[in-house]
């Protein structure tokens, strides 16, 4: 129902307000990283609830990583991701050339330093996204020239 | 068939962005004094013609020509303002500087948080994707003397 | 493949969705910076505010609308061309002042409210207040001051949700130096 746009403008505002709300902590860039991260792990979760409310369970953690990278992917990003590696021991990464929330930023390196506030919020929602499905992980983002970004998940066992 | 330069100003007259191409003359002043004149010549021509018009007015003043150049207007209705000059085998252009201000301002200034909106515009993707989607007009000169 | 076409459904709703559930991620992350719902009203407000400065532009670039001559056709492009173009929606424009400086949008169907419930003791709180800072950003950028506030919300009960616009005066543009 709402337009796509209004998402993209209001990460804009989340990430400023969260940004001057942490102005008086020690390590400003770090705290509103992770308060950014964790509100989109709560996003992810409830998302991720609403969207496979019809689907079968995935049959192992590869399944549900091609369910991330296809399905999930596509209806946030307007694309599937570029490319899914494995070590089979528990990390992957996916790769989009042209992550949604970079390409309008930069074509390269101008804005690097600015990058990781933008993907905070996205990890967040992909690690909610993979905990409501079963999977415990920590994701990370990468980025070494926009618009392509990297984010790596290490699965965690209990 | 030739573009000279183009300017950006917003609705309080700040340059947001020029760019020139094929200018052979300059105006003997700095920048900073060029846009203001600019802009400020600009606002005047706008009021005058709405003055002094004999009929209702529309769109309000779009371009005037010389018999060497010709310059172009469009100002959208949140008071930016697209100004370029061409030479005079260029007609009316006021779709693509519309275009100009949907498809590469929007996109890559107004959806870049990390622009601020009242500054010249410093963002690099803005700047190609511009050069290029003027590049790719077909009265921009294939060869720059 | 009937699994398909549910997807199918799901996955246009995934993007509306995410909306939603981010806004109500951020007004729970203002009401636990803020002590009391004002604060969190202004402050949603303001962040409403930075939106529509920059939405405003995002509008202008995708319908093809002409200046408005009175507050009668603003309202109408409010309604009918931008609350449909990014909430899907096509709030009911009445109770018009007799000046024609006043007027209510009716909304029945708030997307921003879908399966949000006030907690208690939060009464003054007005969960959708980013659409009046959106509105009055906006509309600033069009040269028009305009007062948005909520005076019915279907979170407090009331049936309706309904947003007060009144015209305040119209902004001139900025005269360069040296030209008046």
């Amino acid at each position: 129902m709402a337009d796509e746009v209004l998402f993209d403008f209001l990460h804009m505002e989340l990430v400023s307000y969260i940004h001057h709300s942490c102005v008086k902590e020690d390590n400003v860039k770090d705290t509103s990283i992770a308060k950014l991260e964790s509100t989109g792990f709560r996003v992810g979760q409830s998302l991720i609830e609403r969207f496979t409310k019809d689907s079968a369970r995935f049959k192992d953690e590869l399944d549900t990583m091609k369910f991330i990278c296809k399905e999930f992917w596509n209806a946030i990003y307007k694309k599937q991701v570029d490319n899914l590696r494995t070590n089979h021991q528990g990390v992957y990464v996916l790769q989009d050339n042209k992550f949604k929330f970079l390409t309008q930023i930069s074509n390269g390196k101008q804005f690097m330093e600015s990058a990781p506030k933008y993907l905070a919020f996205p990890c967040g929602l992909l690690r909610g996204a993979l905990s409501n499905l079963g999977v415990n992980c920590i994701v990370t983002a990468e980025v070494s020239a926009m618009p392509a970004c990297k984010f790596q998940i290490q699965i965690q066992r209990s | 068939m030739t573009i000279y330069n183009f300017y950006i100003f917003d609705r309080n007259g700040v340059c947001l962005y020029y760019v020139e191409w094929n200018r052979r003359k300059q105006s003997g002043m700095s920048s900073e004094e060029e846009f203001k004149l600019m802009y400020g010549m600009i606002f005047s021509i706008k009021s005058f013609v709405n003055r002094i018009s004999p009929t209702d007015v529309k769109e309000g003043f779009m371009t005037y020509k010389t018999s060497k150049y010709r310059l172009h207007f469009f100002e959208t209705l949140s008071g930016l303002k697209f100004i370029m000059n061409t030479d005079l085998n260029v007609g009316n252009i006021r779709d693509i500087l519309q275009q100009i201000y949907s498809t590469i301002y929007v996109e890559y200034v107004i959806k870049n948080p990390i622009i601020e909106l009242d500054k010249p515009i410093t963002s690099e993707l803005f700047k190609t994707k511009l050069d290029d989607y003027m590049k790719g007009l077909p009265f921009f000169p294939a060869k720059v003397s | 493949m009937s699994r398909q076409a549910a997807r199918g459904t799901d996955i246009r709703k995934v993007n509306g969705e995410l909306f939603t559930l981010t806004y109500g991620a951020l007004v729970s992350q203002l009401m636990k910076d803020y002590e009391n719902d004002e604060e969190v009203n202004k402050q949603l407000e303001k962040m409403g505010y930075n939106i529509g400065v920059r939405l405003i532009e995002d509008f202008l670039a995708r319908a093809n609308i002409g200046r408005c001559n009175d507050f009668r056709e603003t309202a109408d492009i409010i309604s009918k061309v931008a609350f449909k173009m990014y909430l899907g929606i096509t709030p009911v424009i009445s109770n018009w002042s007799p000046s024609g400086d006043e007027f209510s949008l009716l909304i029945e169907n708030n997307p921003l409210i879908d399966f949000v419930e006030l907690p208690d003791g939060h009464n003054a709180l007005n969960y959708s207040n980013l659409l009046t800072g959106v509105l009055k950003g906006a509309l600033e950028m069009v040269q028009m001051d305009v007062d948005v506030r909520f005076v019915q919300d279907q979170l407090k009960g009331d049936n309706l949700t309904e947003l007060r616009l009144k015209f305040v005066k119209r902004l001139e543009d900025a005269i360069p130096a040296g030209e008046d």
